[in-house]
């Protein structure tokens, strides 16, 4: 559109250049007319260009706005769609909390009559091997409702956090694990350990009672699960803002269906019935690291072993950028 | 029951559960004490006016009158009879309330019945006829160590100390049981309500605690004494503050 405009003023300094005035008077009319429709074209060349412009921008203006838009009602849809999964998590989980009390609401009862006849059994001379039994299974029973109970505890009461030296909780566990398994350790072997280059392993923050606990459950369970000659060990190294702690043995492994559920309470492996054990230990872990702030993670392979790791938060806030 | 000898000592069990208290009550006189059933804490308030027990057993959860109402009533009248309540296993809120409110101590259901015995046992050692025992008592003295159980504030000489909540729980449990030794799983109940697998590290580091705040020897102690072999007893001498 500007190439008419372009043109006449070629022409036009073509006109101011010569002499001669019969050029002058010929092509002065037509170059007034031809740059009157050439500016008048190249300023409404410009006014479109323009327009075309402010309305690509303003489609664009529109076009950001929408997916703004688009963005933030996605955003509120997924944030909704969370808090409702996790109000219908904390509803199940209620409601499961205050089954697992009436159970022991009305279980503790009978479990202290029974003892009491055993006792008294056992108090006017009647130690038959059927008294031993329900004596013993009495036991089991107080044993199994006192561990549900402290699962319903632990999420509910209060816990002491205070900053945790890894390198002696951990040490301590092996020590009393070696000690009180000493029958059953059989050449099993438990090493801990930990980094000390460049740094060693911060201290996390958590009640040191009940992080024994828990690394004392996953180190018995490594030994329960191992055969002679087996070997557990004892990791922990920083890993974004945290500590990660893997209990990890050469064991005899988990089957791949049932990795998933060995975080339920009462829930126990196939190929672990055989073995003593409650289905309490690792729904225990769980809900000790879960009161800290923290993840629990668990791998296994069938005939290989199996790795249970820990994430838990520094004492002090990450001194290092990650 | 009330033709029995003077000498036996007189237990009245309180529970709503006839299979409970029907194995108890000859459990109980087999050991040697007279024993006496209510099925409610009005039922007890009863029969401790009519037969006036040396030591009282009484489940907290029951009809009419709990257990720890019971109580309040009992101390209201400054009746001081030894009170062991019967508490749900694990609810450290339950039994801190059932101290405050002036029971003498706590066995979680379901429990080991020659556990309680030994319980029933120490609380009637314990007992000095007619005088308020220290579980009622708002400040406890050994010394120069002053425990404030409401505030749960700790002084030696006049200087607050600095101890962690549960320290200072283990320290109120041992003040107000003095010179009798505790296993270290008792103590760890007392701490938490239930037992651990293992049942020595988390009652020897807060005692150790104890023992670095209050400096006190563990070769000649004056508060925390080792008992050898079994767990630990408070050695100094306790009086109301």
């Amino acid at each position: 559109m500007a190439v008419p405009a372009l043109v006449g003023m070629v022409v036009g300094l073509g006109l101011i250049a010569t002499d001669d005035v019969r050029v002058v008077r010929t092509w002065a009319p037509l170059w007034r007319v031809w740059m009157t429709v050439g500016v008048g074209l190249s300023v409404v060349a410009a006014v479109v260009v323009a327009a075309g412009s402010h309305q690509r921008q303003l489609v664009a203006r529109q076009r950001r706005e929408l997916a703004d838009r688009d963005w933030q009602t996605a955003e509120a849809v997924r944030g909704a769609v969370a808090a409702a999964r996790h109000q219908l998590d904390s509803e199940a989980r209620a409601k499961h909390l205050t089954f697992l009390s009436r159970l022991d609401h009305e279980l503790k009862n009978p479990v202290t009559a029974i003892r009491a006849a055993a006792a008294a059994m056992r108090d006017v001379g009647v130690n038959t091997e059927p008294v031993a039994v329900i004596d013993a299974q009495s036991v089991r029973i107080a044993t199994l409702v006192s561990d549900l109970r402290k699962l319903s505890d632990l999420e509910t009461g209060p816990i002491e956090v205070a900053p945790v030296a890894l390198a002696p909780l951990l040490a301590d566990v092996a020590a009393v694990v070696r000690d009180e398994l000493a029958l059953q350790l059989q050449d099993r072997q438990i090493v801990v350990d930990l980094p000390t280059v460049p740094w060693r392993v911060p201290d996390v923050a958590g009640d040191v009672d009940l992080l024994f606990l828990a690394v004392y459950n996953l180190v018995t369970n490594s030994v329960k699960y191992s055969a002679p000659g087996g070997s557990i060990t004892v990791r922990a190294w920083e890993d974004s803002g945290g500590v990660l702690l893997e209990v990890a043995d050469t064991g005899q492994g988990i089957p791949a269906d049932e990795v998933a559920s060995v975080w339920d309470e009462l829930q126990r492996c196939s190929n672990a019935r055989g073995l003593p054990g409650s289905g309490l230990g690792l729904p225990l872990v769980r809900s000790i690291v879960e009161r800290h702030g923290g993840r629990v993670q668990l791998s296994s392979i069938l005939g290989a072993g199996t790795s249970v790791r820990v994430w838990l938060p520094l004492a002090t806030a990450a001194r290092r950028g990650y | 029951m009330d033709g029995a000898p003077p000498l036996r000592q007189r237990l009245l069990l309180v529970d709503d559960e006839d299979a409970i208290t029907s194995m108890l009550a000859p459990f109980f006189e087999r050991a040697g004490l007279d024993v006496v059933v209510a099925r409610d804490g009005a039922q007890g308030l009863a029969a401790h006016d009519r037969h006036h027990p040396d030591v009282v057993v009484a489940d907290v959860m029951m009809p009419v009158m709990d257990g720890r109402e019971m109580v309040r009533r009992l101390r209201e009248r400054h009746v001081w009879t030894p009170v062991i309540l019967l508490t749900r296993l694990g609810d450290a809120a339950e039994r801190a309330v059932a101290i405050d409110e002036g029971a003498d101590d706590y066995v979680n259901k379901p429990f080991d019945p020659h556990e309680l015995l030994s319980r029933v046992r120490a609380a009637l050692r314990r007992q000095v006829v007619g005088r308020e025992p220290l579980a009622t008592a708002q400040v406890l003295v050994s010394g120069t160590l002053r425990l404030n159980r409401s505030l749960h504030q700790v002084t030696v000489d006049g200087r607050e100390v600095s101890l962690t909540p549960r320290a200072v729980l283990l320290l109120d449990y041992l003040m107000t049981h003095p010179g009798e030794p505790h296993t270290r799983e008792h103590l760890l109940s007392v701490l938490w309500g239930f037992s651990f697998p293992t049942s020595t590290r988390a009652v020897d580091q807060r005692v150790a605690e104890l023992r670095r705040v209050l400096s006190d020897d563990p070769a000649a102690p004056c508060y925390v004494e080792t008992v050898a072999g079994s767990g630990y007893r408070f050695c100094g001498d306790v009086v109301r503050g």
